[in-house]
């Protein structure tokens, strides 16, 4: 099998939701002296692009994501041991979490998932994550981005006490704030004084890349 | 036409009998109304209102003597069910409803092992004592009892992320703990309706077709939520109004398929559009949560005025409304159902 076919095979794969596919023909790949990262980018990541594009266009929803997601895990697990350390390219540091109040975390692993097929390197918080924890962290790791979400209208203020935080500390012009989930609109992030509201995961990563200036062709 | 109580008037809306005007509701539930402004005018507050009976009734009677409100709703929260099935439960704040810290379930095929749901646990106990002091208290005001819908309900039991993929990989197995809820939601809302409610209310915002997809949302929310409102209206004969959130038009072929008569929708809906493509189902909504909350009298009244005119057959917040909404507000879109009206 030539190098393109087993990429594009374990493309398929993870766009057919197949683990255990996934998994075995990366390893094949490796075997084949393809290196680490041509697989994850040129294989699992146009995969999972694949997929989130099609959850935009409304052919895949949650579940189909979630195994898509699973499927590009799989694959990760197998070839990530094998990359070394000065080959890796981040976009950008990225804090996401659901923010206090709040336990309902899809949306977050939706976005987190594809930011980190793009090319983000993502510290995840996880879910109920007070306002100030996202601050400490973002100034710990110096990121260039916090993604916030939730689904309730009743945690809504949380985003905002993000916002203020981060100018009490003066890291406002530092650090971007995406918002995103059930019931923020873009008025509302505009409202908070938000930097960008995600309307959908696939719509969260490209408004990531907008808010830090990174070209869409460097990208994936 | 003659002024009509208010129980009669909903009744009536349910039932597509003629109603004077419109009538206005905060269901309870996910849908609840117990702002804090309402709390401090009854002195009952969250979170000690979810385990109190007597505060229950009082804070959900609150929002029709203060705001307007044609009806009394309880409980407040979507986490009575989950911990009755053994969820553990974190109460919350005053301004933030109970919500589910640990799931009974770390995989679909354990469900077998949960605890039915039992009239006699502390949460369940709570809810059916409060409709009955509810009855006593304002016989001329309709109760809604409020249901956690099923995808809701499984998701509160088990890590949402595996039952999602639960049901495209293992659909068996997600379908027969689906209808294992099922019966356990139809066994709360019976015994809600003995306690007297007159309306009972599922709403289910983690089971929309935006999250499942229309395949999903029409093979497997659709039939479980008609199963659980026709089982109740059978043994009973008290309405079930049904809530689902998120863009509804992707899925309005499936939502024919509701069987219930009332169809609750949130405000990112065009209502006249759902109305339009679902003409023989009384909408109910949609006045946004957000405006309520931020917006002023005004402009409440004006978006109040719009779902009206739009179609709505019951008038009621688009979703649950935010603890800081003043009740000016809730005042304003309860007084646009009854000014101006026909």
């Amino acid at each position: 099998m030539k190098d393109i076919d087993i990429l594009k095979t374990i493309a398929d794969n993870v766009v057919e939701m197949e683990e255990e596919l996934t998994a075995k023909n990366s390893k094949k790949a490796l075997e084949m002296n393809i290196s680490p990262l041509t697989i994850i980018n040129q294989g699992l990541v146009i995969g999972m692009n694949e997929a989130g594009r099609l959850f935009e266009e409304n052919e895949y929803f949650v579940p189909e994501l979630l195994l898509c997601s699973d499927a590009m895990y799989a694959g990760l697990k197998v070839v990530t041991p094998h990359i070394k350390k000065e080959e890796t390219h981040v976009l950008g540091k990225v804090v996401i979490g659901v923010v206090e109040g709040d336990t309902h975390d899809i949306g977050k692993n939706l976005v987190k998932v594809l930011l980190q097929a793009s090319g983000f390197e993502i510290i995840d918080l996880g879910r109920n994550v007070p306002a100030r924890d996202f601050v400490d962290k973002a100034k710990q790791v110096d990121a260039d981005l916090i993604c916030l979400s939730t689904l309730m209208t009743t945690t809504m203020g949380e985003m905002k006490k993000v916002i203020e935080l981060l100018k009490e500390e003066r890291l406002r012009d530092r650090v971007r704030v995406l918002v995103g989930g059930g019931p923020i609109s873009e008025s509302f992030a505009r409202n908070i004084g938000a930097d960008g509201y995600g309307e959908n995961a696939a719509g969260a990563v490209r408004v990531a890349k907008r808010v830090l200036n990174i070209p869409d062709a460097l990208a994936s | 036409m003659r002024e009509i109580n208010f129980k009669t008037r909903l009744l009536n809306a349910i039932n597509k009998k003629p109603v004077d005007r419109v009538p206005v509701l905060c269901p309870g539930g996910m849908m609840n109304m117990a702002v804090v402004d309402v709390m401090k005018a009854t002195s009952c507050f969250w979170p000690e209102a979810h385990i109190d009976p007597e505060q229950m009734a009082r804070l959900s009677v609150g929002v029709h003597l203060l705001g307007g409100i044609e009806n009394a709703g309880v409980p407040f929260c979507m986490t009575v069910e989950a911990e009755a099935m053994g969820a553990k439960v974190y109460m919350g704040t005053r301004e933030t409803e109970p919500r589910v810290v640990e799931y009974p379930l770390n995989a679909i095929d354990e469900w077998r092992k949960l605890p039915e749901l039992n009239e006699t646990h502390y949460r369940v106990e709570v809810v059916l004592e409060a409709i009955k002091i509810l009855k006593k208290t304002y016989p001329e005001i309709p109760v809604i009892g409020n249901l956690t819908g099923p995808i809701s309900l499984a998701t509160s039991l088990m890590e949402p992320m595996d039952f999602y993929k639960a049901l495209r990989k293992n659909p068996g197995e997600a379908m027969e703990f689906l209808d294992f809820v099922a019966e356990n939601i139809v066994k709360f809302g019976v015994a809600m309706t003995k306690a007297g409610a007159d309306v009972i209310n599922l709403a289910d915002p983690s089971g929309t077709g935006e999250i499942l997809g229309p395949k999903v949302f029409g093979e497997a929310a659709v039939p479980v939520i008609n199963k659980i409102s026709e089982s109740i209206e059978d043994a009973t004969g008290v309405p079930v109004m049904v809530h689902i959130c998120g863009r509804l038009l992707p899925v309005l072929d499936q939502l024919k398929n509701i069987k219930s008569r009332v169809l609750s929708i949130d405000a990112i809906t065009n209502l006249r559009k759902v109305k339009q493509a679902l003409p023989e189902k009384v909408v109910m909504g949609n006045v946004s949560t957000f405006l309520l909350e931020k917006g002023t009298p005004e402009r409440v009244r004006k978006a109040a005025k719009v779902s009206i005119n739009q179609g709505a057959g019951i008038l009621s917040p688009a979703c649950g409304i935010g603890a800081n909404t003043p009740i000016e507000n809730i005042r304003a879109m309860a007084d646009a159902a009854k000014i101006g009206s026909v």
